[in-house]
Formats: C-alpha cells, sequence, structure tokens
C-alpha cells in the first residue's frame, strides 16, 4: 500500500491528537507527517507512552529538556513517545531521559551539531551495573544489529532529536550524508573486560552508579593492529594505529583542532596496552602526544582552515588528553575503533555524562516486555 | 540566520544571507528562533569556494537588495 492510495487523516485535529483506522494506517501517517526516522515505528497510542512515562516514575508533564534546533519541551512524555516508538521497554525509559538530558546540557552544542553539513551523530555509551540488566551489550558486535537495547535506546534519542528537537533532514538537519549511527548509535563499556577502572569512574562517577555519557562523533573508523606481545611489547604499534587515525588530516580534529574523539579498544588491545603498565590515562596522553601533524601539511592540505603559525610547529589535534575518550568494547582481536569529531560548536563538541536516576524509576510487574 | 537574528535583537539592522540550497532551514531556524520575517536574500549555492572572480559577480549583483532590504535606498 503506498500512500497515495490510502486517503490519510488530517495532520493534527482540533483536539491534538493523531488519528488512523489502524495500526498501519497509523505507521503510515507518522512517516508521512516526517515523524519517523524512515523505518516503520511502533505507534505511541496514549496506553504506550503512559505505560512508558509510568516507568520513568516521572510526572509525564515535568519539563526535563530543551532541544534545539526547534527549542522543543522535552517533556517526560514526549521522550516517551520516542522510546515507544523506538521500541523501548518500558525499563529503558530511565536511560533514554539521561540520554536526552545529556544533550540537552548546553555543553553538547545539539542546536548546532543538528543543523551542520557534518555528519556528527551523539554516541551514548553506557556504564554502571544497570547496563547489563537491561541488556546494553557490549561484547562482540555492540555497534551492530541484533542488540535490542542498544538499537531501541539509540533510535529513541535520535527519534526525541527529529521529533521534539526538529532535527529533520533537509530543512534543519543539513548534514550532508550524515552516517548510518543516526539511526542508533548506542553501546555499553566492557566493563568486565577491562583492565581499567570503569569509563565512567574516570569521568568523576561512583562504580555504583549508571551513567550515560554522549558525545557527537562521526561514524567509526576501524584501526587494526596485531596485539602481539613478542612483537609489540609496549603496545606502540597499537597506540601508532590509533593515533594515526584519530589525527587523520580527513578530519575536523586535525584540521580545525580541538573537540573530542572516542577511542574504543577491542578487550585484546587495552590488555595488551595495560600489561605494558598503561593506565587509562597514560594511553590517553600518549595518544594526544602522537596525535598530531606538522604544520606545513595541515597548512598544504587545507590552506583556509589550518591554525597560522611555524610550518614546522608539531599541531595536536587535541588541547589536552582528557579530550580523548578512552573506553573498552567489542570482542577482543585485532580490530579496535575510533570516531573524530565535529569540533565546530561553541563548546567545541563537549562529552557530557548525566547519572540515570534510578531512584525515580520503577519496575511494574507485567509491564517489561511491552 | 542566527547572526542576522542575533544582530536585529540588539536593534541593529540585518539582512541574512542565505544560499538556495539552505533555504528550507533558513525558514526552520527563523520560525524557531521566533523572527519569521527576518530578511533574507537568497544567493545562488554554491558561494563557498567558487573562486575569488565568481564570488566577487554574486557580490556585486546582490549587493542593491542587499542595501535596499538594510532600508536604504539602492
Amino acid at each position: 500500500m503506498t500512500a497515495t492510495e490510502t486517503p490519510r487523516p488530517a495532520a493534527g485535529s482540533d483536539d491534538g491528537w493523531l488519528r488512523a483506522a489502524n495500526e498501519h494506517e497509523a505507521v503510515e501517517l507518522l512517516h508521512e507527517l516526517g515523524c519517523t526516522d524512515g523505518l516503520p515505528v511502533i505507534v505511541p497510542t496514549p496506553e504506550r507512552v503512559a505505560r512508558m512515562v509510568l516507568a520513568s516514575g516521572l510526572d509525564g508533564d515535568l519539563m526535563l529538556a530543551e532541544l534545539g534546533p526547534a527549542l522543543g519541551a522535552a517533556t517526560v512524555e514526549k521522550i516517551a513517545v520516542a522510546a515507544v516508538m523506538a521500541g523501548c521497554l518500558p525499563d529503558h525509559m530511565p536511560l533514554v531521559v539521561a540520554a536526552v538530558q545529556a544533550v540537552a546540557d548546553p555543553a553538547f552544542d545539539l542546536t548546532e551539531m543538528q543543523a551542520t553539513t557534518h555528519c556528527t551523530a551523539p554516541l551514548v555509551i553506557v556504564n554502571g551495573p544497570l547496563a547489563p540488566v537491561l541488556g546494553v551489550h557490549a561484547g562482540f558486535g555492540a555497534l551492530g544489529p541484533g542488540f535490542r537495547a542498544n538499537a531501541s535506546i539509540g533510535r529513541a534519542l535520535r527519534l526525541a532529536m527529529i521529533n521534539i528537537g526538529g532535527g529533520r533532514a533537509g530543512s534543519a538537519d543539513m548534514s550532508l550524508l550524515g552516517h548510518p549511527g543516526k539511526f542508533t548509535y548506542c553501546l555499553a563499556e566492557a566493563e568486565d573486560a577491562s583492565p581499567w577502572e570503569p569509563f565512567h569512574v574516570a569521568r568523576g562517577f561512583e562504580a555504583s552508579q549508571t551513567v550515560v555519557t554522549v558525545i557527537g562523533a562521526e561514524a567509526p573508523h576501524s584501526v587494526i593492529a596485531i596485539a602481539d606481545r613478542d612483537v609489540d611489547p609496549g603496545g606502540d604499534r597499537i597506540l601508532n594505529a590509533l593515533a594515526a587515525c584519530v589525527a587523520s588530516v580527513s578530519t575536523n580534529n586535525a584540521v580545525l583542532g580541538g573537540g573530542m574523539a572516542v577511542v574504543i579498544l577491542n578487550p585484546d588491545h587495552a590488555a595488551t596496552l595495560a600489561q605494558a603498565g598503561l593506565s587509562r590515562a597514560d594511553v590517553q596522553t600518549a595518544l594526544h602526544a602522537r596525535a598530531a601533524n606538522r604544520r606545513s601539511v595541515l597548512t598544504g592540505q587545507a590552506p583556509a582552515m589550518a591554525r597560522r603559525g611555524d610550518p614546522d610547529d608539531l599541531v595536536h589535534c587535541f588541547a589536552s588528553p582528557d579530550d580523548i575518550c578512552v573506553l573498552v568494547a567489542g570482542g577482543g582481536g585485532l580490530y579496535s575503533m575510533v570516531m573524530p569529531s565535529w569540533c565546530a560548536g561553541p563548546h567545541r563538541n563537549r562529552a557530557v555524562s548525566v547519572a540515570v536516576d534510578t531512584d525515580q524509576a520503577c519496575v511494574i510487574p507485567g509491564l517489561s516486555g511491552g | 540566520m542566527r547572526d542576522g537574528i542575533n544582530l536585529a535583537r540588539r536593534g541593529v539592522p540585518a539582512v541574512a544571507l542565505v544560499t538556495e540550497e539552505f533555504l528550507p532551514q533558513s525558514v526552520f531556524v527563523a520560525r524557531a528562533a521566533g523572527m519569521p520575517d527576518i530578511p533574507r536574500i537568497i544567493l545562488p549555492h554554491p558561494v563557498a569556494g567558487t573562486g575569488r572572480e565568481a564570488m566577487r559577480k554574486v557580490a556585486e549583483s546582490y549587493v542593491p537588495a542587499m542595501l535596499s532590504a538594510l532600508g536604504r535606498p539602492s
């Protein structure tokens, strides 16, 4: 059935409700109104939304944030609509709420990020005890298909950014190509497989807290390095491979300088670095030092944008080692991943972490499972 | 768009320059920022990167419209 074959209900009505004859028609109507990401959604009926709101433990009309560029009011109910549409379980709602609050932090530069021609998308990183309980996957294929919590929580944030924040492709969202992470881009850190303290602890939270961190990121770029303790006992080759990728002269971080980036080490790479005696902070420091380009290379490549100075200077991509977020996830093997960032917003596109408020959320018997 | 809107809010005559590819975004941003009628001039797309000569021609042909939009006789 195509949109032209079937008469559609009017978009909206006097009482503010959308109406459709059945589930199928409702999905088509939501597509037609530009309320989806292009994939089918779960229809946010009043009952389903009310159930999601109930699971949050918060009042539906409580306004948690304002999302740009539309400056839409992110009430608990509107976030619940996005969570329902994305296919979340009610139990996922506290994580979705935290992710929305995180992108609304001014340091995240959401308004500018939603409007830019760059491909940036919020990567959602979940840490803490609730991540495994809710099934947020951290192991093999964590950024790929097959994991309901990763798929639906990241998608809920995107639908909130579209329907509350107004970030529709071609009108407000001017990303020239976008990237597949704009559908969903969510994983947990593999804390059990990491030789270091959890990522959220390194960012100042307690291990017992569940924390959602968001960062505007490019699509992940694979980095190959053999974690061989005979050949590369100090982990130098791993560090060099990661630094070369994050400092590529094609990235905004290299050309414009500043901003942040994400480095996701697979557990084997992390173990090799840890056995060489490196802490997470040591890895960040080493990557910061190596993620640099000769100024003459930058001015030769991007004369209009490269920062001026002595052509022989080594220009670091990042202002501080802390600007390189290092976490551990995925299966063990040859490949780690690097996500450079857009880094051009007024706050240079900062990562933002928000603790999940589990005191309010309630598990209601019979509600989990949709 | 936002620069033009912010200037206008401060009482400075402003006109926003928008290339035609970004016209839908300009309509959205102007409405969201509460100034849907901010004067704007639609330029061809692209302007950036087209070379000094082409950019000079664009500038010359649109200056009268800019002055007019800013309230001066062209």
